[in-house]
């Protein structure tokens, strides 16, 4: 019985990191570029669910308002920092998105004080029995549910809609894809869009899971996202979420069973290298 | 750059901007426009994961300040803070020190930080002979960086012994899960414990270690549920420690909770919410004490922080008193009179009655306090001087 509650509890973790590594993946794919600042998009999510929620007393609404929030804020991210850069070397446009990020840290600290914010009320706190003896709080379904309606939702889209095949199109080869017509600027606002939506979800969830949305609260997934991206094969939207969902677990386990040798980032990083060694090119890389 | 700017920031919430206004200009005006002033140094971390606690015991010491001013200074000088941020970090920590001693040239220096940055900073001051008073800062080889340094607050180890005593002696809980944050805070607690658990009749089922970014403990609870005991002891700070215990009771767990100086904030109460009712630790600060000092106290942070007083503030705040008595006492600038002065502390102030033993530890005894309504309350008091004995070297 540990056992499954230990899976489901390193899955709960493994939806979260999947819908933060999504964005990371997308803008990989079609920028080249590992997008640290993508992590301080997720503070802001957890800061506006946390804001709206207080103020308007209703989660959903906080939760729609953070998705497009911090969509925009991704879009223009895109356009103030990314856009200028892209005719620079990658390691121009990281060291500026590392700058960004520490600088939204001290941001969010300012703006929102040292001491973090809670929900005075926090919603989605009762109870269900999945199975005899494991019971999860509705916000812990609510993250699994959310994580696999946004990610089919992203799959049908890219499978089924012109934008969709499009964005596979450019991801592939950007100059064919233009010169068949593909508008690619187009393409990359909306994956910035979609990509900090879903990390503004995520956001949301991870502030209602501990009642508490810091100014530091992107520094793990800063990193953790880029592990899970590498591990999952660099730009493969796949390969990312099967990535987080073992990260998942193998952390879960990996804190009960070694976590008094390793801490739950050395297991992450030590999987990391571990699976690197195998499978250099990561576990579902494109060809 | 960066960093000079928010130091001056820092310095700037003093009375003293116009001052601060000078260090950005020109470092060398200070020393003539404030020639009357007596300064203490104080590292404290204002930006950085340790920011929140880092903004208490800045109001904490401030306060100090504001009252011994008021009260006519030391013999009529006025102290002044010289506040440094050092962001819970010793690589800022060390060279600020050496910049407060000799650019600064402060009387004495008060840690506001973490163990890392106090370690670093503790080693300058006590090469330097000039007294360095750690607030909260756990670790015990601060004190040992010399003679010149001393501490106003618990040893880890020394409180871990009153959580065991707390757990199996006043509470009568036998069976207890540990766990544990994997940082030197933490970590000495937990040795304490340990080292005192089979005196009290405790078996520890099992341990479990976090680290300090960690806010999900999905797994560490799902298994502490397995192993069924009667009682938790887990060190963490706030932070941690809020996410934590609403995560344990909502996984249905209702053992006692039983914690340390770390949760002690409002701001714990608050993330926990409803969870936090009935959760114990051992702390420095007693909320219904009778004290006129610790009233005093409770009353001013309030007022001039804006939210209620926490055990950094309380500790940054003793550091501050413990240091104006020391330096009225000794009369003079001389350095190793008030090292002298500040090692035959007798004095009661905002976190109970101060004195040092050889090595520069606080003697005192340790306050249990309890969440009672969406508040800390004063539970017990333990006052054992052989269990709670620092060490002497």
């Amino acid at each position: 019985m540990l056992l499954i509650d230990l899976c489901i509890q390193g899955l709960i973790q493994g939806a979260i990191y999947a819908l933060i590594a999504l964005g990371l993946t997308l803008v990989y794919g079609l920028l080249r570029i590992l997008h640290v600042a993508h992590a301080a998009l997720f503070t802001l999510g957890g800061y506006v669910g946390v804001v709206v929620t207080n103020g308007s007393g209703s989660f959903l609404l906080a939760l729609l308002t953070a998705m497009l929030i911090v969509g925009f804020v991704g879009m223009a991210s895109y356009r103030v920092i990314y856009k200028p850069l892209l005719m620079r070397p990658p390691l121009i446009a990281l060291i500026a998105s590392i700058g960004v990020f520490i600088a939204s840290e001290e941001l969010f600290r300012l703006v929102f004080g040292a001491y973090g914010l809670s929900y005075t009320n926090p919603p989605l706190k009762g109870q269900v029995e999945i199975l005899p003896g494991i019971s999860l709080s509705h916000a812990r379904i609510l993250v699994v549910v959310l994580a696999v309606g946004l990610l089919s939702g992203m799959g049908w889209l890219a499978v089924h809609t012109r934008i969709g095949i499009a964005a596979r199109a450019t991801v592939v080869d950007p100059a064919m894809a233009a010169s068949s017509g593909v508008n690619v600027e187009t393409i990359r606002y909306a994956s910035f869009f979609i990509g900090s939506a879903f990390a503004g979800a995520a956001g949301v969830m991870v502030s209602l899971l501990n009642n508490l949305v810091e100014p530091t609260m992107g520094a793990v997934p800063s990193y953790k996202a880029l592990a899970i991206i590498v591990l999952g094969g660099l730009g493969s939207v796949r390969g990312a979420l099967v990535a987080s969902l073992a990260l998942g677990v193998i952390e879960a386990f990996g804190t009960i069973y070694v976590g008094h040798i390793l801490d739950r980032d050395s297991i992450a990083f030590a999987f990391l290298i571990m699976i690197l060694m195998v499978r250099p090119q990561g576990l579902l890389a494109r060809g | 750059m960066r960093h000079y700017i928010k130091s001056a920031l820092s310095t700037g919430m003093l009375a003293t901007g116009v001052l601060a206004a000078g260090v950005l200009v020109a470092g060398s005006m200070v020393m003539s426009a404030s020639a009357d002033t007596i300064k203490i140094g104080f590292n404290v971390p204002l930006t950085g994961f340790a920011a929140a606690d880092g903004q208490s015991a800045l109001h904490g010491a401030e306060l100090g300040v504001g009252q011994v001013n008021a009260a006519g200074g030391i013999n009529g000088e006025m102290l002044e803070l010289v506040v440094y941020d050092d962001q819970a970090s010793p690589k800022e920590a060390a060279p600020l020190a050496v910049k407060m001693i000799t650019q600064d040239e402060i009387v004495a220096g008060v840690s506001g930080s973490y163990s890392g940055a106090t370690r670093a900073a503790a080693t300058i001051f006590a090469e330097s002979k000039v007294p360095y008073i750690s607030a909260y800062a756990i670790h015990p080889d601060i004190t040992r960086a010399g003679d010149y340094v001393f501490r106003t607050s618990f040893m880890g180890e020394v409180q871990g012994r009153a959580g065991a005593k707390l757990i199996g002696e006043m509470l009568g809980k036998k069976r207890v899960a540990m766990v544990t944050l994997n940082n030197d805070f933490g970590k000495s607690l937990a040795t304490g414990f340990k080292e005192q658990a089979g005196n009290f009749g405790i078996e520890i089922v099992a341990e479990y270690e976090y680290s300090i970014k960690d806010r999900e403990f999905g797994p560490i609870i799902s298994k502490i549920k397995a192993d069924k005991p009667d009682a938790i002891y887990a060190s963490g700070y706030f932070f941690t420690a809020g996410p934590m215990v609403s995560q344990i009771r909502a996984a249905g767990l209702d053992q006692p909770v039983v914690g340390q100086e770390g949760y002690d904030s409002q701001k714990f109460i608050e993330i926990a919410g409803g969870a936090s009712e009935g959760v114990l630790i051992t702390t420095s600060l007693d909320r219904d004490s009778s004290a006129a000092e610790t009233k005093d106290f409770i009353k001013g942070f309030a007022a001039k922080a804006g939210y209620p007083a926490d055990m950094v503030a309380a500790s940054a705040h003793t550091a501050i008193l413990v240091l104006a008595d020391a330096l009225k006492k000794s009369g003079s600038g001389d350095k190793a009179a008030l090292r002298d002065a500040v090692a035959k502390t007798d004095l009661t102030a905002s976190t109970g009655h101060i004195s040092f033993n050889a090595l520069g530890e606080v003697q005192k005894d340790v306050q249990v306090q309890i969440v009672k309504n969406g508040n800390w309350h004063h539970h017990s008091v333990i006052s054992d001087a052989v269990l709670l004995a620092p060490p002497a070297q």
